[in-house]
């Protein structure tokens, strides 16, 4: 799309380089329609130079599905206010095999202009020289800075001083309930939203009443064979106890066996087997919920726009706080450099403008349910009339963003072994032995070297 | 390749006789040898298996990162590690299990189908197709398709226990019986390969041994037992080695399916060789235990090998 509206613009002379037709090229067409790409990209001339000043960013991202598309209306409307910009999408697979990718790009300093990167993988990044950091004043002149990021998101986004990654988003975990059968449970307030829990035992005690409303299963949490989400509400719960975990490269790893224990035996408690179940994956959690055969759902928002498609009465909250004080896991699809070996200070210029524009447009993301990370978006009246996502924007206010260590973060083999400390909770030995294998994994973790970092 | 630098040398120099003696006759006697025809192969063998086995080695003695960084030479410390690494042993008792699981029913059922086609069922080309059609979907087909299949909750096969009053079954969920669910998945894929080798090998068992067995007053159990077998003992041991090193190398339908879980139950050392290496950025390491992992799949052949020529001998 992008592409196609930069050919109108580009002179009909700097039809060189377009040719090349390469596979990359030809699968993102699959996503923007290959035949008006190929056509528009031979015919209308979309060389590199595509108008005077013009400069090309690369932009390699992960999404897929709604929030491809929605990342496609966005990359449309920066291609009308900035014409000058000639961006070239590349959308991978998210997981791993992204994060793999974007090292080996880096590492063969081939790597695109700029990219998608969670922020909780930063530090297994930054440190190691894959990233090159963003250059603040120029940002600032594309009308970006630190005063428009809630500070804890903006810290995190440095590594010895220098600033690494610019974040579009925070994409916290939230509950979604059946409004109907949350009502049936007695659940709801005098607004029709999900009333506040008062203690752990409270939360136990709705699960059970959610079961019997909506005749099947409580609360749906899909964690079985899922690299992530029995992370993402354990970290949720333990990060509620207000326990601190910290994991320094060489250790010891700190963490609180208790406020663990706690955790472990709460969510064993909710996913008895019975009321809720104790073995969902993550589709069958989530179809479960949309057909109502669950009354809750703990997801990321990620799954709203599916959700409001799937479910009629759809109602949104906060992560419910069961214990001290609210916290909700969260991450940030955040911007990053990758590392180039030989940067066009042209292109990296154009890189700071194209990233400044998409967080300053991120209304239209937020759309897919995450909340933006630029405040001035947030504040804004249109934001505030975008039901429901208001309804949990108060979550990004309380992140619980994962210890900053190298091999943690979105992705990692670190959260599918914490995700296999859950399981054990649940439908294996129980809540103590998850605690021993927690202690045992975490202490594992911080004992090994960090491979990409030059040892000294 | 070669023949117009020789008839540029012949032309331009035709006073080097030496050299022309030299090499003329040393590059046509290649253009005419079978070596000609193997050099395109070579090539692409030496740049495409060679080298990077010869690479991988050297790396599996080093500490390389992913990211290209480390790269010293460690000596067997990568080995040691793994040696020592209750998650590799885990990986690959996980491995072994699926290959015996796996192996069996693959030889057994494919043997047992290919004879029931030979027996002269009717409507041969159906059962041939059907048994076939399998192996012809790509593996993400597959592991999608099962993985509805065995979903607990919703899924076609708790649905038809439930029917009959009976409790559903965790397959990819319960950490004892994943391993099963996959390999019953992979049994279902697979066969059908196994089945054609069968089925060309029956077809070639001259008919005149049975039309004697018959005169002398062998019956069918007699026939299969002193004929069909020992015939087919050659495409046996061939099906036993290639499937006992594809089931070695599971990590397609374990990556789709599982990814490895419920608690590592179906992590086989293929995928912990590619979680170390490229989530976790260890090339070295996971080099080391690539190789251990083929040192153990040669010797598991070789020995197979080795057992097969004694009895055929």
């Amino acid at each position: 799309m992008v592409q196609r509206s930069h050919d109108g613009a580009g002179p009909p002379g700097a039809a060189r380089g377009q040719a090349l037709l390469s596979r990359r090229r030809l699968l993102q067409g699959g996503l923007a329609g290959a035949g008006a790409l190929a056509l528009g990209g031979l015919l209308g001339g979309c060389g590199p130079a595509a108008g005077p000043g013009g400069s090309t960013v690369r932009y390699w991202s992960l999404f897929n599905g709604g929030d491809g598309a929605l990342m496609e209306r966005m990359l449309a409307e920066i291609a009308e206010q900035a014409p000058h910009l000639r961006v070239e999408p590349t959308v991978l697979a998210w997981g791993a095999p992204y994060y793999t990718k974007l090292a080996m790009a880096s590492v063969g300093g081939r790597a695109p202009e700029t990219g998608i990167m969670h922020l909780s993988r930063l530090a297994g990044y930054a440190p190691g020289g894959l990233l090159d950091p963003f250059d603040l004043g120029l940002l600032a002149e594309f009308g970006v800075g630190a005063e428009h990021f809630l500070p804890e998101l903006w810290g995190r986004a440095s590594h010895d001083g220098r600033h690494y990654a610019i974040p579009l988003d925070t994409h916290p975990l939230i509950v979604f309930y059946d409004t109907g059968t949350a009502d049936r449970a007695g659940l709801l307030t005098s607004e029709g939203a999900l009333r506040a829990f008062e203690s752990p035992e409270d939360f136990v005690e709705a699960s059970r009443e959610l079961a019997e409303a909506s005749g099947d299963n409580g609360v749906a949490f899909g964690h079985v064979n899922d690299d992530a989400q029995g992370w993402r509400v354990f970290f949720s719960l333990y990060s509620q106890t207000g326990a601190a975990m910290e994991l320094p490269a060489g250790g010891p790893a700190v963490f609180d066996p208790d406020a663990a224990l706690r955790v472990f035996t709460l969510l064993a408690e909710v996913f008895d087997g019975e009321t809720s179940s104790n073995r969902l994956d993550y589709q069958t959690a989530l179809a479960g919920f949309s057909s109502g055969r669950s009354g809750l759902l703990f997801c990321g928002e990620w799954e709203l726009p599916y959700l409001r498609d799937a479910v009629p009465d759809l109602g949104v909250a906060p992560f419910p706080t069961l214990f001290e004080q609210p916290a909700s896991y969260a991450d940030s699809h955040s911007f990053v450099l990758p590392r180039q070996s030989d940067p066009d200070p042209e292109r990296v210029r154009a890189a700071h403008e194209f990233v400044a524009l998409m967080v300053r447009a991120s209304l239209t993301w937020a759309e897919a349910g995450h909340v933006p990370a630029y405040q001035p978006v947030v504040e804004s009246a249109a934001y505030r009339g975008l039901g429901p996502q208001t309804d949990y924007a108060a979550s990004a206010e309380n992140p619980a963003l994962e210890p900053a260590a190298w091999f943690a973060g979105a992705g990692s083999d670190f959260q599918s072994d914490m995700g296999s400390v859950v399981q054990t909770a649940l439908m294996g030995a129980g809540p103590e032995a998850a605690v021993d294998q927690l202690d045992r994994a975490l202490s594992n973790w911080v004992a090994r070297t960090n491979p990409t970092e030059e040892s000294a | 390749m070669s023949a117009p630098t020789v008839t540029r040398g012949q032309d331009t120099a035709p006073r080097s006789r030496g050299e022309q003696v030299a090499s003329a006759p040393l590059l046509q006697r290649l253009a005419g040898s079978p070596w000609s025809f193997l050099l395109p192969f070579l090539l692409v063998y030496g740049a495409f298996l060679l080298w990077p086995l010869l690479r991988g080695f050297w790396l599996s003695f080093t500490d390389t990162a992913l990211n290209g960084s480390g790269g010293a030479f460690v000596g067997l410390a990568n080995y040691a590690e793994a040696l020592g690494d209750p998650m590799m042993w885990n990986a690959l008792g996980n491995t072994a299990f699926f290959t015996v699981i796996s192996t069996v029913p693959l030889v057994l059922i494919a043997l047992a189908m290919a004879l029931l086609v030979h027996s002269g069922l009717p409507g041969q080309w159906l059962w041939r197709l059907s048994f076939f059609l399998p192996f012809l979907l790509p593996v993400a087909t597959v592991a999608l398709v099962w993985k509805f299949l065995y979903n607990q909750d919703f899924g076609l096969i708790n649905q038809f226990i439930g029917f009959f009053g009976g409790e559903g079954v965790g397959w990819l969920s319960d950490t004892g019986v994943a391993m099963w669910s996959i390999a019953l998945t992979t049994v279902w894929w697979t066969v059908g390969f196994n089945f054609l080798l069968y089925l060309a090998a029956l077809q070639s068992i001259p008919d005149h041994l049975y039309e004697a067995a018959a005169i002398d007053g062998a019956g069918a159990w007699a026939r299969l037992r002193s004929i069909t077998l020992p015939q087919l003992r050659g495409t046996t041991v061939v099906v036993c080695v290639l499937q006992l090193l594809a089931s070695l190398k599971v990590f397609d339908q374990i990556y789709l399916m599982t990814m490895g879980g419920p608690q590592d139950s179906t992590r086989s050392l293929l995928l912990y060789v590619y979680d170390v290496g490229f989530t976790g950025y260890r090339f070295g390491y996971s080099a080391a235990v690539s190789y251990l992992f083929l040192a153990i799949v040669v010797v598991i052949s070789i020995v197979q090998l080795r057992l097969a020529a004694r009895r055929r001998a």
